[in-house]
């Protein structure tokens, strides 16, 4: 394992996931009022309906793709039965089902924002680089997949990547893993890393605040007061006199 | 509990349930939480505010709303709008709610990044003084040095408006100022000097210190009525007034209502609810626009005639009034109005036309019937229909000022019928009346109209009334009469018929003819309660008075003026100063000097920018084609020296020498100072200053600006302030005259002077264009800072600006600055000046006898006659002044003995104030030691307000009940009952809340017993006469001048530029010509609040000139892109706002978009892409420069040229969208 790799491989994980969890740190503290998704739905609508919950929806099914294939070693799946070709098939169809749709949902949003004059009007240079960082990240993914098992003969990443992965975790990173991967794999994890990198001073961070409690909460809310009802800290001034 | 959603909706918030604390209720709607309430602490605080101030907006907004300001931890947090107004009476909705999204706005300013902190000065200058004052050891030398050296000049003058401005000490800034006004009287003499401030109603107090000490220095005042063109010059003209009109409340009173011009929701917005809630009692509301403006959305109907032609569309509706409604059918209610309260039954003698045939000349007087005296030839004559003799009543001008018109001056008839029309007379005589419509050169006799009226011979003369002039001026033929006349309403050939006015106005000639019908039949069955509301949409054009008198015509005509409910409701600018005469003893320094020096603006500005330089139209573009050629090649300028040089209008800088040393010389001559003025002129030994204007002795060298924003928002042709008040970089592109084209009275200088002014020093809380360019800026307080006064003519209320906070950093009250300067100024005088006696020249006045100087209004130029000129009848009178120069600053803290011992007047009533100096000596103390020893004090802005109150009737009913006995004696009738309640209005009272002012003669109008305000009842119904020749409301206007012009009688003119726009939109190029409007904006008041971060949110933001699509289209102009537009006057860089509301041909850019917000570069200059006012310039009509006679006197801001702008044009084209700063 040479240096590149021990960069790539060691170092540059533990940078970009070290930025990623203490930047969200960072963000939620100095900038509340800031962590929102700056929705556009104001300026444009028609278009967002179809493309968001199609991008949105394939997006969270190629996120669990992803935890399936990354988080859960192969040796527990095969434990339970499920043979290589069974795994891949399904992570073929599913894959591609997802795929295609967060592929066209995002063809649709960025469409969208460029051409919808007051929907590009409000995008920050923020924004146009997390778009590309993300659309890269997706199309890579999309790539290699496709490259590795429908015009190769297929990847097995549960023996090289997804060990790799887990391997950060527990941090005794085993970056020769990855040297021995395909490079459009590798081309895929590192711009994941450096979106990963990015994340919190984007408006990705509404990841984590997705509003799923509205599924299950009540629209009234009523809030009575504490016990100490209406009184708030003394403000500066003159002790206040009449109270032993 | 029956199930609001469906099954998996419910389900999941069943699962809710259990996954967070609180209690769901039963029907699963509702969640029950305990605590989590910290968020509120927020907004609770919000209001735990220390204290609450009764306070208002200043200078520039008539709206007079009376705001609470919250301060807490001594910052001044927001404002939110008072609502204790008091009860207008149960029958109509209050005057609360009152306020405005910029009222609301204003504390943003306070401390805000445009702010002026601290005072600042051009950093060149105060470099050159500071070393001139370390050689020379004295402030004055200093200046005088730095202001001599032609290169020491040009150094600090030519940067001005481009930075450079640096923090100095408010101790070194009062040390300049004083010295330069020290250097200038010295020097130039006292009239150098120059102040402006507008409408000192919105802040009495601060308008009236800085005024009264500029007064009290001999300096001169400008007017701002009328160089804004809101005064509507038709008022002095038709009333003898110069404005008055109801209060908003008022309106509810009305049954019929037509907005002129007036976009009421967006320029008054805190009125306009009176507006919308009189439809729901069933008034009907009419708009004429040109635009689908604001006010168009409330309306039952929208007429848009083209800009600029709504005169036409009045003389429609006057035609239709007159032929329905007083011939083919007599209404007995307009008949009897019209013979008791306007000049239409009096009689004008016909005079032979050179050209032939007959026009009609002057007011048949008691003079021409042979009564001796000088009063004679102003008392007017009518016929008495019962015995056909002719009879000279009461009321008329000859009764106003003499011994045996004491008791006479009064509108009753007695027993006296008047003949309204002479129809039943043997004879008919065709006359020639002028026309100018653009029809009129292609018509046989060009611009001549032949009508015929009945005649008959009283007293030798050839006469008829002004009603059947009238008759004949609108083209209503009656049967025997010769003359070409229309055939009926759908003739579109002849004035002024419904069709006729179609094709000026585009208005159909079936609608045109409905809403005049309409109108009537309201004003006949209401008994008077129609009601035009007038705005600057109409107000601000070159040819607005004629327009004006067309309009009043409707309202006059049909009986509605001095009728609650009725008449005309201008409101332009209007400044109703209600505690009037103890405001103008404080503000002119009346109380220690008297006359104080007053200017019309128009003029002053015109001459000192030189705008006449560029002023190609010559006088007789005004002039009727029946007129004897009098203007024929004459510029405006010279119209303007000749004013000057009868005394009709003032003229400041008067001579071409200091005024100090000619009362020096006058008194060395042993002789009085009049004649010898009077002789030395004539002999051309000393001459006028405007008739060399550009002469640096004639100069105008220290202007001071406070609450105003003259460069960044009234400074019509801005450019031309730039290049030549100013000296500095301007984008005049306009050539000046040629050899043939200009004036014969005035010295033409090869050299057109840059830079006349040695010193522009502001005060202000803001920075404007205004500050940009001065050359010393005090930092002022804000209306949230200081003690003053407010009122207004929109409601009947006087109420009290209170400090929220001390003037915070360095600033300082207009109160404070002013006496700061002025004890400077006194330190500096008392060796360079000391006692100087002054020779003031000072023009006839109004309301008062000079109005009979001029009998007939005959011009009586003394230097085209070649006799002697006499001072206060040909010339301007002449008086001398002592001044203590080094005791000035003691003398304005104090009230001076001219009050007790000369009184107080106020439009030719004369209040004895002594028993008022009594009690002010009581409530705010006297002066120990010095010149002022004994005198009540007004060392603090509370005595200054105490005082306004205190010496004014509206505010102090004993002198309102002394001013009514005083007039009762004068009129002879029953004013009893007007103003009873002898309530005194002290300042406490309007800090604890808005208080009703009490009827007084300093208004015309009745709010006894809670009634509303409506200007005129007092003359209708206590016969009182109005201010005029006959004593009534004007329809004839004989003077020689308005005989020239072709404006006896209300008449049609179009807007200027007409043949202009056509030539403009040949060379265009890739742009489009089009009309140029600056009408006012939703988003600010004048400049003020245009750069206020909130209020820009509420619009664009930034200059916008707003086009319709089809002009956009013409010029490949897209919303939103940077335009340019370009005329002769200058360039203005603006993105384009494309809106289907604006009618083709026509573009307005919002007025006083200033240099602050979001000003480009321009493509054509250069520069620094211009303002609205860079597009603009000066013209001046010279009917608006007669003065000394009747109706037709000077008074400050009552008459004197308007400073319109609505006439302009330009080109505008698509520029690069890559703009620079």
């Amino acid at each position: 394992m040479n240096a590149l790799d021990v960069t790539l491989w060691v170092i540059v994980p533990y940078v970009s996931l070290t930025v990623f969890v203490l930047g969200h740190v960072w963000r939620y503290r100095y900038d509340k009022f800031g962590w929102t998704t700056r929705s556009s739905q104001m300026y444009e609508s028609r278009l967002l309906r179809i493309g968001s919950p199609l991008f949105h929806f394939g997006i969270l099914v190629v996120a669990l793709g992803h935890i399936g294939g990354l988080v859960i070693p192969k040796s527990w799946t095969e434990a339970l039965g499920v043979s290589e070709e069974a795994y891949h098939l399904s992570a073929i169809v599913l894959g591609t089902i997802a795929g295609v749709c967060t592929v066209a949902g995002m063809a649709i949003l960025i469409y969208r924002r460029r051409t919808v004059g007051p929907v590009f009007t409000a995008t920050t240079r923020n924004d146009k680089l997390m778009y590309a960082l993300l659309a890269l990240t997706i199309l890579l993914g999309l790539a290699a997949t496709v490259m590795a098992n429908i015009v190769g003969g297929g990847y097995d990443y549960r023996t090289t990547i997804s060990p790799w992965f887990r391997s950060i975790f527990y941090l005794q990173p085993e970056g020769s893993l990855m040297a021995g991967a395909p490079l459009l794999f590798k081309l895929h994890a590192l711009s994941a890393l450096v979106l990963f990198a990015v994340w919190p001073f984007t408006r990705l961070v509404h990841m984590l605040t997705a509003p799923v409690g509205y599924l299950t909460r009540p629209y009234i809310v009523y809030r009575s007061r504490e016990d100490r009802a209406g009184s708030q800290p003394p403000r500066r001034g003159w002790e206040p006199i009449g109270r032993p | 509990m029956s199930r609001i959603d469906g099954p998996v909706d419910d389900a999941l918030l069943k699962l809710g349930r259990h996954l967070r604390r609180g209690q769901v209720g039963e029907d699963l709607r509702t969640l029950h939480q305990i605590g989590g309430r910290r968020g509120d602490v927020f907004y609770r605080d919000r209001w735990s505010h220390d204290k609450v101030v009764r306070s208002t907006h200043g200078v520039n907004c008539t709206g007079s709303c009376s705001w609470k300001v919250y301060v807490k931890d001594g910052i001044i947090t927001w404002e939110a709008q008072q609502t204790d107004y008091p009860s207008v009476g149960g029958d109509r909705p209050e005057y609360e709610p009152r306020g405005c999204p910029r009222g609301a706005a204003f504390s943003w300013y306070t401390y805000s990044p445009t702010r002026v902190r601290f005072p600042y000065a051009r950093g060149v200058l105060v470099e050159m003084y500071r070393e001139a004052k370390a050689r020379l050891g004295d402030p004055v030398a200093a200046w005088a040095e730095i202001t001599s050296d032609p290169d020491k000049r040009r150094r600090y003058q030519s940067i001005r408006g481009k930075g450079g401005l640096v923090r100095v000490t408010w101790e070194e800034a009062a040390e300049i100022v004083a010295a330069a006004h020290v250097h200038t009287i010295k020097t130039y003499g006292p009239d150098r000097v120059a102040g402006f401030s507008p409408i000192p109603a919105m802040s009495m107090a601060s308008h009236a210190v800085g005024a009264r000490f500029i007064s009290m220095i001999g300096g001169t005042m400008l007017s701002f009525y009328d160089w804004y063109a809101d005064l509507p010059v038709a008022s002095p003209q038709v009333f003898g007034d110069q404005t008055d009109v109801p209060e908003s409340a008022d309106w509810w009173d009305a049954a019929y209502l037509m907005l002129w011009g007036s976009n009421v929701p967006v320029t008054r917005t805190p009125d306009a609810h009176y507006m919308a809630e009189a439809r729901y009692r069933g008034q009907k509301v009419v708009v004429m626009a040109p635009d689908y403006n604001d006010a168009a959305k409330f309306a039952d109907e929208w007429l848009a005639p083209h800009p600029g032609t709504d005169g036409a569309l009045a003389m429609a509706m006057g035609h239709v009034i007159l032929k329905e409604f007083f011939v083919e059918r007599e209404t007995p209610h307009f008949v009897d109005y019209v013979k008791r309260f306007t000049d239409l039954p009096f009689l004008v003698r016909l005079r032979e036309h050179d050209g032939g045939g007959y026009v009609p000349g002057k007011f048949l007087t008691a003079a021409d019937l042979g009564e001796e005296g000088e009063e004679a030839a102003f008392k007017t004559v009518l016929l008495d229909r019962r015995t056909g003799e002719p009879v000279v009543p009461g009321g008329s001008l000859g009764f106003r000022y003499s011994e045996e018109g004491q008791g006479r001056w009064n509108l009753d008839l007695g027993d006296v019928d008047p003949t309204l029309t002479l129809i039943d007379e043997e004879e008919a005589v065709p006359v020639s009346l002028p026309r100018f419509d653009p029809a009129a050169e292609a018509e046989d006799g060009g611009g001549v109209l032949h009508r015929g009226v009945p005649v008959r011979r009283v007293g030798g003369h050839l006469v008829t009334t002004v009603f059947d002039l009238l008759l004949a001026q609108y083209g209503v033929g009656r049967d025997g009469m010769p003359g070409q006349w229309p055939a009926g309403y759908d003739d579109p050939a002849v004035p002024y018929t419904p069709a006729w006015q179609e094709k000026i106005t585009s208005v159909p000639a079936a609608a045109a003819a409905r809403i005049a019908r309409e109108f009537a039949r309201n004003a006949e069955e209401s008994k008077g309660r129609s009601m035009i509301i007038l705005g600057a949409g109409t107000n601000h054009w070159f040819h607005s008075d004629t327009m004006y008198r067309a309009f009043l015509a409707l309202v006059t005509l049909t009986g509605c003026q001095g009728v609650n409910g009725g008449g005309w409701a201008h409101y332009v600018g209007q400044e109703k100063c209600r505690p009037i005469t103890g405001w103008a003893q404080l503000a002119f320094g009346l109380d220690w000097k008297r006359p104080p020096r007053q200017m019309i603006g128009t003029a002053y500005f015109y001459l000192h920018t030189d705008q006449w330089r560029y002023d190609a139209h010559t006088a007789d573009v005004v002039a009727s084609p029946l007129g004897s050629g009098v203007f024929n090649g004459k510029t405006s300028v010279d119209l303007l020296s000749q004013s000057a040089r009868m005394g009709w209008m003032p003229s400041y800088p008067t001579f071409n020498r200091n005024s100090l040393d000619l009362a020096d010389e006058a008194e060395a001559s042993g002789r009085e100072a009049g004649p010898y003025i009077a002789e030395q002129v004539q002999a051309g030994e000393l001459g006028f200053a405007c008739e060399d204007p550009d002469a640096p002795e004639n100069w105008p060298r220290v202007l001071t600006v406070w609450r105003a924003n003259l460069l960044g928002s009234s400074a019509k042709g801005n450019e031309y302030f730039l290049r030549h008040l100013l000296g500095t970089d301007s984008s005049v592109r306009a050539e000046e005259l040629g050899p043939d084209q200009r004036p014969k009275d005035v010295t033409w200088r090869e050299e057109g002077p840059r830079g006349k002014l040695d010193l522009l020093l502001s005060l202000d809380f803001r920075m404007t264009s205004t500050t940009l360019f001065s050359d010393i800026v005090l930092p002022a307080a804000t209306w949230y800072e200081k003690h003053d006064l407010s009122s207004t003519d929109m409601h009947p209320f006087v109420h009290a600006f209170t400090p929220a906070i001390d003037p915070p950093w360095q600033t300082r009250t207009d109160f404070a600055a002013f006496h700061a300067i002025a004890k400077a100024f006194s330190t500096l005088a008392r060796t360079h000046l000391g006692v100087r006696k002054d020779l003031v020249a000072a023009p006839l006045l109004h309301d008062t006898p000079d109005e009979l100087a001029n009998p007939h209004g005959l011009v009586r130029d003394w230097r085209e006659t070649g006799q002697t000129p006499v001072p206060g009848r040909t010339f301007p009178k002449v008086v001398v002044v002592e001044r203590d120069y080094g005791a000035i600053a003691e003398q304005m803290a104090a009230l001076g003995p001219l009050a007790d011992r000369l009184g107080a007047t106020t439009k030719g009533i004369t209040f004895d104030v002594e028993a008022e100096v009594e009690r002010l000596r009581r409530i705010n103390g006297t002066v120990h030691g010095g010149v002022a020893e004994g005198r009540p004090s007004l060392a603090t802005d509370v005595q200054m307000c105490e005082t306004i109150l205190a010496l004014s009737g509206t505010t102090n009913g004993h002198l309102a009940a002394q001013g009514f006995a005083t007039l009762a004696r004068r009129t002879g009738t029953d004013m009893s009952g007007l103003a009873d309640e002898h309530r005194q209005i002290t300042f406490a009272d309007t800090q604890a809340r808005p208080v009703p002012v009490i009827t007084s003669p300093e208004w015309s109008g009745s709010e006894t017993d809670g009634r509303r305000y409506s200007a005129f009842t007092i003359n209708l119904e206590h016969r009182k006469p109005w201010h005029t020749l006959t004593g009534r409301q004007h329809f004839y206007l004989d003077h020689d001048w308005m005989q020239e012009a072709g404006e006896t009688m209300p008449v049609y003119r179009p807007p200027l530029n007409t043949a202009a726009l056509v030539d403009a939109a040949a060379g265009a190029g890739d742009g489009v010509a089009v009309r140029y409007l600056t009408p006012h904006s939703k988003w600010s008041i004048h400049s003020e609040y245009q750069d206020n971060l909130l209020m820009l949110t509420l619009s664009r933001g930034g200059p916008t000139i707003w086009m319709s699509p089809a002009d956009a289209a013409r010029a490949g102009i897209s919303d939103n892109d940077w335009v340019e537009a370009v005329n002769r006057n200058g360039v203005v860089v603006a993105r384009a706002v494309v809106s289907h509301r604006m009618p083709d041909g026509t573009v307005y850019m919002y007025h006083a978009q200033e240099r602050v917000v979001d000003v480009p570069k321009s493509e054509t200059s250069g520069r620094r892409g211009g303002i609205h006012n860079s597009l603009t310039r000066l013209l001046l009509k010279p009917t608006h420069l007669i003065g000394g006679y009747a109706q037709l006197s000077f008074a400050f801001n009552y008459l004197g040229p308007t400073g319109h702008q609505r006439d302009e044009i330009t080109v505008i084209r698509r520029r690069s969208q890559e703009v620079d700063y």
